[in-house]
């Protein structure tokens, strides 16, 4: 079964067509790495996926529930209920991190697991333990973001994501904003995350890091899937110009 | 040295008024203030549009003004006369000193935590949305807290001109500090209980200024 069913989804804003009809399937496993040009709506994409923006047409269904499905004209979303459950089955790591200033690391982490999912301080401060040493900076739990590398920031932020168990995760460019040095320990722990079998979707700029990651490549311009396949015939031996004359910039 | 006792006995039973409209108008005026600003950025266009028109005439008029009007209007405007109402000895001219002062300074306040509010960026509320907290959630436990640090500097530079705006309370005849000190310097023909005055004024700020300034660096620790 697969975790994330996106099918003709369409999103506008005002009367700019940001996507046109776009189609995403991730199986339970699978790692898609998402490339195109700046603009050509990967970021909506995702927004999209994770309830951030609503579609105008199309559906979409995460982890087996139905976030929308269109009947008619326009979508129609899911209940409140069911769109607090589905929150739970995916986690999104933001380009900018996005962390909460004023909580600790650990507070980062489990705060959502406390307050949201209910679970007691203690196993919270477990996972929140596990993630961290997994992350490479078990002695950062006491630590507040603003004293924090970028790529420090990245990995608390995956960890905060990930602490809710979630199906499938979203990152939207995790090492955009990152100075060139600090990406490597980033991308060192989505590859951790991809050996384990986490079923994740990558916006990303690093081909070399998708090539070897992802098992899909989907390239996205102008509101559309351009071209879709196994991640080493895309980047090694695109068939579509468009994709070609991207891959050549790089 | 009897005079000098009295004096101080005198104005210290002012400063129980000055502190009790200080105390009270904080009380009551943060949280309305918090409410109007939320009132201000309602999506809903009557509302906000209501709203913005009150503050801009709660900022655009005189606070002694609506002070004797929310004294007056009761009677002159609805025929309920509020001012036989006595409670001990708080009567309606000290309700409506209160009153007066929240309705005003709470537009004051709206206007500071709506600033804060808007400077929040959009992607605390996105990661929060994102981790299933719930609107009050998001509103307590992420975007307050930040709020709160943003606007303590405006919020000290309000409450110290609270501390001086307790002495427009005399046009309601409620005998706070100033109005003692007037009535003193006037039957001693003398400054010194102004002087007097002036001297707890200011120790009452300095002492806002030192709390205030340690709540400020109490929140350093993040940025
Ligand atoms: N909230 C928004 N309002 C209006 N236009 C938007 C909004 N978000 C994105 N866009 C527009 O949608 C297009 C796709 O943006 P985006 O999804 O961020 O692309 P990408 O992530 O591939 O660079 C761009 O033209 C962008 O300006
Ligand atoms: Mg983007």
């Amino acid at each position: 079964m697969n975790v994330l069913e996106m099918k003709g989804i369409h999103k506008s804003f005002g009367d700019l067509k940001v996507l046109k009809g776009i189609d995403l399937s991730v199986a339970k496993g699978e790692v898609v790495a998402v490339i195109g040009p700046s603009g050509g709506g990967k970021s909506t994409l995702l927004r999209c996926a994770t309830t951030l923006e609503t579609i105008d047409k199309g559906s979409i269904e995460i982890g087996g529930m139905s976030l929308c499905s269109t009947v008619g004209e326009k979508a129609e979303y899911c209940g409140k209920k069911e769109l607090a459950e589905i929150r739970g089955k995916f986690g999104l790591v933001f380009q900018n991190f996005n962390l909460f200033p004023h909580f600790s690391v650990r507070r980062n982490i489990t705060e959502a697991l406390i307050h949201v999912h209910g679970k007691s301080r203690e196993e919270a401060d477990q996972v929140c333990d596990d993630l961290l040493l997994k992350m490479g900076m078990p002695d950062k739990a006491d630590a507040y973001p603003c004293n924090l590398s970028g790529g420090q920031q990245q990995r608390v932020s995956i960890a905060r994501a990930l602490a809710t168990n979630p199906e499938i995760i979203f990152f939207d460019e995790p090492t955009s904003a990152l100075d060139p040095e600090l990406t490597a320990g980033v991308l060192r722990v989505i590859r951790e995350l991809a050996e384990e079998n986490m079923t994740m979707v990558i916006v990303t700029h690093e081909m070399s890091f998708a090539r070897d990651v992802a098992d899909t490549i989907v390239f996205m311009d102008g509101g559309v899937i351009v071209e879709e396949g196994p991640a080493a015939a895309v980047i090694n031996n695109p068939s579509n110009e468009r994709t070609k004359a991207f891959l050549a910039g790089y | 040295m009897d005079t000098i006792l009295s004096t101080i006995q005198q104005l210290l039973s002012g400063l129980k008024f000055t502190l009790g409209i200080f105390i009270l108008t904080l009380l009551f005026s943060i949280p309305l203030g918090l409410l109007i600003a939320r009132g201000r950025m309602a999506k809903n266009r009557l509302v906000s549009t209501l709203v913005r028109v009150y503050i801009s005439i709660m900022r655009g008029t005189p606070l002694m003004l609506q002070l004797l009007l929310v004294y007056f209007a009761p009677y002159y405007v609805f025929k309920i006369n509020l001012r036989d109402l006595a409670v001990g000895s708080l009567d309606y001219r000290f309700v409506a000193t209160i009153i007066g002062f929240t309705l005003n300074y709470a537009a004051y306040f709206a206007e500071i935590f709506r600033g804060g509010i808007q400077s929040m960026p959009q992607g605390q509320y996105e990661a929060a949305q994102v981790l299933g907290f719930s609107k009050s959630q998001t509103y307590f436990r992420i975007i307050l807290p930040q709020v709160v640090k943003r606007v303590l500097p405006s919020v000290t530079n309000e409450v110290i001109t609270l501390v001086k705006d307790t002495s427009l309370a005399q046009v309601l005849s409620v005998t706070e500090m100033f109005t003692a000190a007037k009535n003193l310097a006037s039957s001693q023909v003398s400054v010194m209980p102004f002087i007097a005055a002036g001297v707890f004024y200011y120790v009452m700020n300095g002492v806002i200024e030192i709390l205030m300034n340690r709540a400020e660096k109490k929140m350093n620790y993040y940025s």
